[in-house]
């Protein structure tokens, strides 16, 4: 075990928590915790890339990164119209 | 050394990411909550995008990663802005401040001015 796939190890389980709140609770706390795990993932799929030496994975957190903007942007947007 | 300093960045973002969700969690309120999404978004995502440049040097995926850092910097402000004006809209129909509402945005200016009955 090098010392990337460690961290992804470790780094895995901040996600819990945020799958619990995420879960649970006010729909403004559980939005919160999406858009941290989606910044967890993107940095897990950063780590990920290299403890495993695939390029393309790389391309995936990129992606990853990308859509989390898209998608916080649709969902407040969603909240503000609707979940009144 | 080069090793030691890549374990250390890597310990370091690791550290920041998990006390900030265990930060997070602890906070009771959603505005709290969405300052603790900025330091994995901006610290931990440098430290390791440094580590990947010590790592493999000046390789395609050193570059994709230091535009991840930059896309996360860039993109957290604008979504957390735009969560927390939606929150506000759906609490107060409006995200501007209501008249004798404390906003401290700064020093000399920490209440609205209270609205003046027309005479």
């Amino acid at each position: 075990m090098n010392i990337w796939q460690l961290a992804a190890q470790v780094m895995i389980f901040a996600l819990v928590p945020l799958a619990w709140t995420a879960m649970r609770g006010d729909a403004r706390l559980r939005l919160v915790s999406f858009f941290m795990a989606g910044v967890v993932t993107t940095l897990l799929m950063m780590l990920l890339t290299m403890a495993f030496q695939r390029e393309v994975m790389m391309d995936v957190a990129i992606t990853l990164a990308l859509m989390s903007f898209g998608g916080g942007i649709v969902f407040s947007r969603f909240f503000e119209r609707h979940l009144r | 050394m080069k090793t030691i300093a890549i374990e250390m960045l890597l310990a370091f973002a690791v550290a920041i990411t998990l006390a900030s969700v265990a930060a997070m969690v602890c906070m009771r309120d959603a505005y709290q909550r969405m300052h603790y999404i900025a330091p994995p978004a901006s610290l931990s995502a440098i430290f390791i995008t440094i580590a990947i440049f010590l790592q493999q040097g000046l390789k395609p995926e050193s570059f994709k990663a230091a535009f991840i850092v930059v896309t996360l910097v860039c993109m957290n402000a604008v979504v957390t802005h735009a969560a927390a004006r939606a929150f506000r809209i759906a609490e107060t129909k409006n995200w501007q401040p209501k008249p004798g509402e404390e906003v401290p945005i700064k020093a000399q200016d920490e209440q609205v001015e209270p609205e003046r009955k027309a005479a």
